[in-house]
């Protein structure tokens, strides 16, 4: 993965982390997608019900699509024809060999560990030491030091949101996903929790692939941004011009409020 | 009340009740997650011995284990001596007679975890194993008591099933309920009440038990 060490501006330059092409059917909803992705930093936008969080949990291993394919740096994880299509037995990788951090809105702490073990979860294997060490560190780049002894259930939604980032940048995956994880934030809190996400994901060159309503998150976190409408990819390319009408509406907005 | 007839029980339920969740744990695990076709007629198969009357499963059991089966004789040639009327044949019929209620709390216990939670320590890299020892365990502990409970009071009550394959042998297949049984026969009420009283006491205690624990969590 070496993405991250060019600029993460120029993602049309770099090799997909990404490559995906998904064929599923809910009641009352088609999803059909197909993107490649290469920028560090992907926000996906649209609007409730477009499937962003089924493209994330298809990509995190917790949805199976009805047909299609996924590949994450270049390995096939998910692959499956439909009918007529030949009779290739389908791949599958489960999700906990894909090493995909996935973050959810509701954080889904374990209730039966502290803090500190839910954030050590994923580190077995570790000697002793040097997992205290990481999972402090762990809980510095959230802001969260003076919770390591809590548990779950003395936690505040925004302090529980902040622990489960940290429990999963501990499993070091190779793909962060983020399902508006900052819902129970204030901005401030939420603007610096991100910027240490993503300085921690470009040192580690992760990429990020968000999925946001805010236009102005979707403004300062997106290289590139997918805009999602009724199960399919409406547009992909930088935010100013995938969110050029909602950047208009915003302002338009701040305008009147002003005048 | 006899003493020996007591200890045989209590041992008998212990050992019963040990074995079931060992067998029970995985099993419940596989019915709560599995998406199996199978699933719905083995749930039936495994919940018969509630609706069974105890002594249609003696009779198989003893056809099973006869000398008229191969199964019987292997069993036989292994143990050097026929699985029926022995503490073991007891064991194994208590095991099946009493497997559904370990396995029924253990599959609620289990179904009710939050999935939510397996698929965050799924992303984590759990495998399904250790979702299981580490998350779904823990999470049914109450689910594990009352299995236990359930199983060890049942195990304690039974009388169609261990007088079908373990007849009435003093030592080695004479219960407590079959010894109630004799004294009654023997007109021995006042030997008889004790050994009621002892039976109705330790279920009493195991239903006490279970539902305080319901509330306890009700309460959480």
């Amino acid at each position: 993965m070496s993405e991250s060490e060019n600029s993460p501006t120029t993602p049309s330059s770099l090799a997909p982390w990404l490559d995906l092409r998904v064929d599923h059917r809910f009641p009352g909803c088609h999803l059909q997608l197909e993107c490649q992705l290469s920028a560090q930093r992907t926000v996906v936008f649209g609007p409730s019900g477009s499937g962003k969080s089924s493209l994330l949990r298809a990509i995190a291993g917790l949805l199976e699509p009805d047909d299609g394919r996924i590949l994450l740096h270049g390995q096939a994880v998910w692959e499956r024809r439909g009918r007529g299509q030949g009779h290739r037995r389908p791949t599958r990788v489960p999700a906990h060999k894909r090493r995909v951090g996935l973050v959810l809105q509701n954080p889904a702490l374990f209730p039966h560990l502290r803090v500190r073990d839910n954030v050590a979860f994923a580190l077995r294997g570790m000697a002793e030491d040097s997992r205290k060490e990481k999972v402090l560190e762990l809980l510095r780049i959230v802001d969260a030091l003076a919770l390591v002894d809590r548990w779950p259930r003395d936690l505040s939604g925004g302090q529980q949101q902040r622990v489960a980032i940290a429990r999963t940048l501990a499993a070091s995956p190779a793909v962060l996903l983020l399902d508006e994880p900052f819902g129970a934030l204030d901005a401030e809190a939420s603007r610096q929790l991100s910027d240490n996400i993503y300085q921690w994901a470009k040192n580690q060159s992760v990429p990020v692939m968000m999925v946001t309503h805010n236009v102005e998150e979707a403004f300062s976190a997106g290289d590139e941004v997918l805009k999602m409408d009724c199960g399919r990819i409406a547009a992909q390319g930088p935010p100013h011009k995938v969110l050029s009408a909602e950047r208009a509406r915003l302002l338009g907005v701040l305008r009147a409020c002003a005048d | 009340m006899d003493t020996a007839a007591l200890l045989l029980t209590l041992r008998l339920a212990g050992l019963t009740t040990l074995i079931l969740l060992v067998l029970a744990v995985p099993l419940a695990y596989w019915l709560a997650f599995s998406r199996s076709r199978w699933k719905t007629p083995l749930q039936a198969v495994f919940a018969l011995p509630i609706v069974l009357p105890p002594t249609v499963l003696g009779f198989y059991f003893l056809v099973a284990l006869g000398p008229q089966t191969a199964f019987g004789r292997v069993v036989t040639h292994l143990l050097g001596h026929p699985l029926a009327f022995s503490f073991a044949g007891l064991v194994v019929g208590s095991i099946i007679y009493s497997f559904p209620f370990a396995l029924q709390p253990l599959t609620s216990g289990f179904a009710a975890t939050d999935r939510s939670l397996l698929e965050a320590a799924a992303t984590l890299g759990s495998t399904p194993l250790d979702r299981m020892l580490r998350i779904v365990l823990p999470l049914s502990r109450g689910s594990l008591v009352s299995a236990a409970v359930l199983s060890f009071a049942h195990t304690v009550g039974e009388f169609g099933v261990v007088l079908m394959i373990g007849g009435n042998l003093p030592g080695v297949t004479r219960t407590l309920s079959i010894s109630l049984y004799d004294q009654v026969q023997d007109f021995q009420y006042a030997q008889a009440n004790w050994t009621a009283l002892f039976l109705l006491g330790i279920c009493l205690l195991a239903l006490t038990l279970l539902y305080s624990r319901q509330r306890r969590s009700e309460l959480v």
